[in-house]
């Protein structure tokens, strides 16, 4: 099999990766060639949302994402979120709500909340967000604070 | 999880012929991955050689009159964001959003979903109700199989040897729903589901279900119960006493047989009581 180059945009830096086999997942590329481990690995099969990375801007699921297939794209994980706006307030309204309890699952509900809010835009109705994150799961079952955080992000973003 | 190589052709042409080059029975599709890579995770498939539509220029979606045609490598959410689907095809918008979570549905695609197959699909039910048509191309030609005949078995389509799914077509904005039973509402299969449509040229109701093993399968003697408009209180009665009886299922881990019947007819009842006072339905 052949390993081939790719170029990719990650938080704002273009990268030139060599030797990236085909089968490699974009989670994969993130964490280990690039060591950005703020974006978790937890079930590895779509089902847990903490590898949520956004690709043009839009949430995806990087376990479930080819590598090569974001080439020439640009992705933005959890550590470089907050330099967008809209990305600070939802780390603001995290930390307001202290909605993390052993914080696994954080990094892909901010980024995954972050994308909603700039998909849907920030005056998108608290249900609809509440719902477009059930994507994410929490192991530790701390939704009502997750919530909570949900429901103040747009004092956050005013 | 087994290595492969990856191509990513940029032409029609291109992607027919890299997978005409590939090992045969090692060579595989990639849309947006989501299904796929599943599989070669937990090691149920392992293929040496994945052909890549992402470069293809099939990210579309067009009306002609009443005809929505959506290209196979549009992302579902897409789909799902288009004013005109939610309002023209309520069915499919139903359909589209019982998939995965949204960050699943901007890469999951409709082209990859059939091309999957998966018995459990969410999309198969309601493109059946719809008479969607599948557009394919390969080293014959172009060719259209309607998605009744393309959809075989579990994991078994009517795609001939490199053949590629190019679009799907929908050949009548129709007032149409998609309702599901699940254990959890997200991330997980339907036990069972309901797609119901009513075609206002042909003045016919569809009904199809899906959740049951090994294909989602339309009812063509419950949908004629409903008549040719609003139906009366008996008639939806009476298709509920049909489908329940005439649902192919059985029990699995998921659900018991019984329930699986049950539900059929609560979810008919719903979509058709929720479709029946559309102005596209007469009276």
């Amino acid at each position: 099999m052949t390993d081939a180059e790719l170029t990719v945009r990650v938080n704002g830096r273009t990268e030139r990766l060599a030797d990236v086999p085909g089968d490699e997942r974009l989670l994969d590329t993130l964490r280990w060639r690039l060591g950005l481990k703020g974006t978790k690995e937890g079930c590895r099969t779509g089902d847990c949302g903490a590898c949520t990375v956004l690709v043009d801007g839009v949430t995806v699921l990087s376990c479930l994402t080819l590598a090569h297939d974001v080439a020439d794209q640009a992705v933005t994980t959890v550590e470089h979120v907050a330099d967008d706006p809209v990305g600070a307030g939802v780390v603001r309204a995290f930390q307001q709500a202290g909605a993390l309890q052993c914080g696994y699952c954080t990094p892909g509900f901010v980024v995954a909340l972050t994308g909603l809010l700039k998909e849907r835009g920030t005056d998108a109705p608290t249900e609809e967000l509440l719902e477009g994150l059930q994507g994410n799961l929490c192991r530790c079952t701390g939704y009502a604070a997750i919530a909570r955080a949900v429901a103040r992000v747009r004092e956050e973003l005013a | 999880m087994s290595p492969f190589e990856l191509v990513a052709p940029t032409t029609p042409e291109e992607a027919v012929a890299a997978l005409r080059a590939g090992p045969p029975g090692e060579t595989a599709v990639v849309a947006g991955g989501t299904d796929l890579l599943l599989d070669v995770e937990g090691g149920r498939t392992a293929p040496t050689r994945v052909v890549s539509l992402r470069r293809l220029p099939w990210r579309t979606l067009d009306w002609n009159g009443p005809t929505l045609t959506v290209g196979s490598m549009l992302p579902l959410r897409s789909l799902e964001l288009d004013p005109e689907v939610r309002a023209r095809m309520p069915g499919l918008y139903d359909a589209v959003r019982a998939v995965g979570s949204i960050a699943l549905r901007h890469r999951a695609t409709l082209g990859g979903n059939l091309g999957r197959s998966a018995p459990a699909s969410d999309l198969v039910p309601v493109l059946l109700v719809l008479d969607a048509e599948v557009d394919l191309v390969g080293p014959l030609g172009a060719r259209s199989v309607p998605v009744d005949q393309f959809v075989r078995a579990s994991r078994a389509t009517a795609l001939g040897p490199h053949e590629l799914i190019r679009s799907v077509r929908c050949p009548e904005a129709r007032p149409s729903a998609y309702l599901w039973q699940r254990v959890r509402p997200s991330n997980d299969i339907s036990q069972i589901a309901v797609a119901v449509a009513f075609s206002p040229s042909g003045r016919r109701w569809s009904v199809a279900v899906g959740g049951v093993p090994p294909r989602p399968v339309l009812l063509p003697e419950v949908a004629e119960t409903l008549g040719s408009g609003r139906p009366t209180d008996a008639a939806v009665r009476r298709a509920i006493a049909g489908a329940a009886r005439s649902v192919p299922i059985a029990a699995d881990r998921r659900a018991s047989e019984e329930y699986r019947r049950h539900l059929v007819g609560t979810l008919l009842d719903r979509a058709v009581r929720r479709l029946a006072t559309r102005p596209e339905v007469p009276a």
